[in-house]
């Protein structure tokens, strides 16, 4: 990759600009806070709440 | 130009360290000048993409540079080579409108620079909510004191819905918007208590710190609106 | 009306639909509700039976006590009484309770039916002993566990007195919505714990005017943007949940009640045509129909509930931005 730009290297570059300025949002990351085993046997049994939580994987929407 | 993509970022990279620097008081805006030196080829592209940012530190005060100044030339060379086409995003409109405007206010008047365009504001008055904060921390760069005053009072009302915006972002992990939304509610007055805006700032800023951008954002919402701390 | 709204000439229809689907689906499968014979034995794993019953007399109560529509009332009054029957009249929680006199559960469910005047001789006596001594007002490790039990002794004993004000509000004041932290950094625990702060204090939405006027406004502010995540999720359990307390605070200002709107077509979308409601959107419901049971009775109870909600205070919002849409 040289110093000089051909036609295309700026064509290319150009759009790559205009995608840096104007990006899209990147995917949601969601991990969920995991609780030490003890911490959530100390709660016991959970009134009114979900079942076991399950390990989640990071989603995307 | 995968290799091109990848040197223009890691351009983008140095020069908002260097802000970031020169915005916390560690050198003048000589540090970026050099690192946006019209020598390297994608200086004026980093401009671009960097916007009025580039030209930040010279709202604390500094001396502006000469017109023979790196960042300088970087800065009219990036107006002339990057103007937004006609089928332009508003917010290249608005990125290219702010540098613009950055440019008239801290470079040596020489009658080169282009005028600021019209830019279109309808959407922040229309747009959903995340959709908003989205863009508007694609502007980040345009928080700066007295820079777009008018797209900061357009966005003033909708307080609200930034501030939402901030919470999804930094949900999602999207330290990047995060860090521009939250700047831009730095500037903007009754953000609401319990958003925990200047909480928010250090921890978008902590867990986002691989990417000089957030860090840049961070230290701009305490430079200049004394949020964050 | 544009496109990709549903066809539904306002959104009580909608809610109505998710109600009336999810409570099918639960009546469908009420044996899955059955208790063990031998509950009160220690081996018998009471999140997996107690737990379900009781969660489905404290929702199926309250859809029976205030939906609009009497055949939706109806069915959950079916499974209510369902739900006392199978605690054999209440006979089951003094069986509980002479086996795990420490235990706070027993109460807790039984005060649910105690609350709709449904008693048991023994069983009354046994939780008046038991809630006497000093260790019963020992708070639980988690704040908002606390006020569920401290709803529990009220419902069960009745004329809260004023230590035991005293003790809801220090409770309350430790909880989420008593201290009203950065809503940015709610993860799902503490989400779980936040929805059930606001059924603590509203008494499952009964008394949303209890809510302290910070709470709904902290609540009315960020719910949109908790929703956003969770539907981004796929995760409908906690959608629901939030669904409803969204219900207990009437979200006014357009961009909230808009997202109010699109949430619920979210919920409903989501909704299997049986009237299933799985947990999460992450995974395909299960084959197996007790493990399906365990991936959907929660959320779809708690779909019902949340359209019940929706139903009984600020319809006119749903209602609203639906027709302005």
């Amino acid at each position: 990759m040289g110093i000089q730009h051909t036609k295309t290297d700026s064509a290319a570059l150009a759009i790559e600009v205009e995608s840096l300025v104007d990006s899209p949002e990147p995917d949601g990351i969601y991990h969920d806070t995991r609780e030490c085993a003890g911490a959530l046997l100390a709660l016991g049994l959970l009134l009114i709440a979900p079942p076991t939580p399950r390990p989640k994987k990071p989603s995307r929407s | 130009m995968a290799g091109n993509a990848d040197a223009l970022r890691s351009v983008i990279a140095d020069a908002a360290s260097g802000v970031a620097l020169a915005l916390r008081g560690g050198g003048g805006p000589d540090a970026v000048s050099g690192i946006l030196h019209p020598d390297n080829p994608f200086a004026p592209a980093a401009v671009r993409v960097l916007g009025a940012d580039v030209l930040a530190p010279y709202a604390l005060g500094h001396p502006p540079p000469t017109a023979e100044a790196g960042d300088a030339q970087s800065v009219r060379m990036a107006l002339a080579a990057y103007p937004p086409g006609a089928d332009a995003s508003e917010v290249s409109v608005w990125s290219y409108g702010g540098l613009a405007e950055a440019a008239r206010r801290f470079l040596p008047a020489d009658g080169a620079l282009p005028p600021v365009p019209d830019a279109d504001m309808a959407w922040t008055g229309t747009d959903p909510w995340q959709r908003l904060a989205h863009r508007v921390s694609q502007l980040a760069a345009l928080a700066v004191p007295g820079l777009a005053d008018g797209l900061a009072a357009n966005l003033a009302p909708r307080v609200d819905d930034l501030s939402r915006g901030f919470v999804r972002a930094v949900r999602r992990r999207d330290w990047l918007q995060a860090a521009g939304v939250g700047r831009w509610l730095a500037r903007l007055p009754d953000v609401p208590e319990t958003l925990g805006l200047d909480t928010g700032l250090v921890f978008v800023g902590r867990l986002g710190a691989a990417d000089p951008r957030v860090d840049l954002h961070v230290a701009a919402a305490q430079r200049f609106f004394g949020r964050g701390r | 009306m544009t496109a990709g709204a549903p066809e539904d000439s306002d959104g009580a229809d909608l809610v109505d639909r998710v109600a009336d689907g999810a409570l099918g689906w639960l009546d469908a499968r009420r044996d899955r509700f059955r208790l063990p014979a031998d509950i009160a034995e220690p081996g018998v794993d009471v999140d997996r039976t107690l737990k379900p019953l009781g969660e489905l007399a404290e929702l199926a109560g309250l859809i029976a006590s205030v939906h609009p529509r009497p055949e939706l009332r109806a069915r959950a009054e079916g499974l209510f009484a369902f739900a006392w029957a199978q605690t054999v009249d209440g006979g089951v929680f003094a069986e509980l309770l002479r086996a795990e006199p420490h235990a706070t559960y027993p109460v807790e469910i039984y005060g649910v039916f105690a609350r709709a005047g449904l008693r048991h001789p023994d069983t009354d006596a046994l939780v008046d002993a038991l809630t006497r001594p000093l260790s019963w007002r020992v708070p639980r490790s988690d704040p908002t566990r606390s006020l569920g039990v401290l709803n529990a002794e009220d419902r069960t004993r009745g004329g809260a007195s004023e230590a035991w004000q005293d003790d809801f509000a220090a409770d309350y004041a430790r909880t989420w919505l008593g201290l009203l932290p950065e809503p940015w950094a709610l993860d799902r625990r503490a989400a779980y714990g936040l929805t059930h702060d606001v059924f603590h204090v509203t008494d499952w939405g009964r008394h949303r005017d209890r809510l302290p006027a910070e709470a709904a406004g902290y609540l009315r502010l960020w719910l949109p943007t908790w929703l956003d995540c969770w539907l981004d999720e796929r995760s409908w359990d906690l959608a629901g949940e939030l669904l409803a307390v969204a219900a207990c605070v009437d979200v006014l200002d357009a961009a909230g009640s808009v997202d109010i709107a699109a949430a619920w077509r979210r919920l409903a979308a989501a909704q299997d045509a049986d009237g299933g409601l799985p947990e999460t959107g992450a995974e395909p419901r299960p084959a197996d129909p007790a493990a399906d049971f365990l991936a959907c009775y929660h959320s779809t109870l708690v779909a019902a509930f949340a359209a019940t909600l929706a139903r009984t205070a600020p319809v006119p919002a749903l209602v609203a931005t639906e027709a302005a849409r």
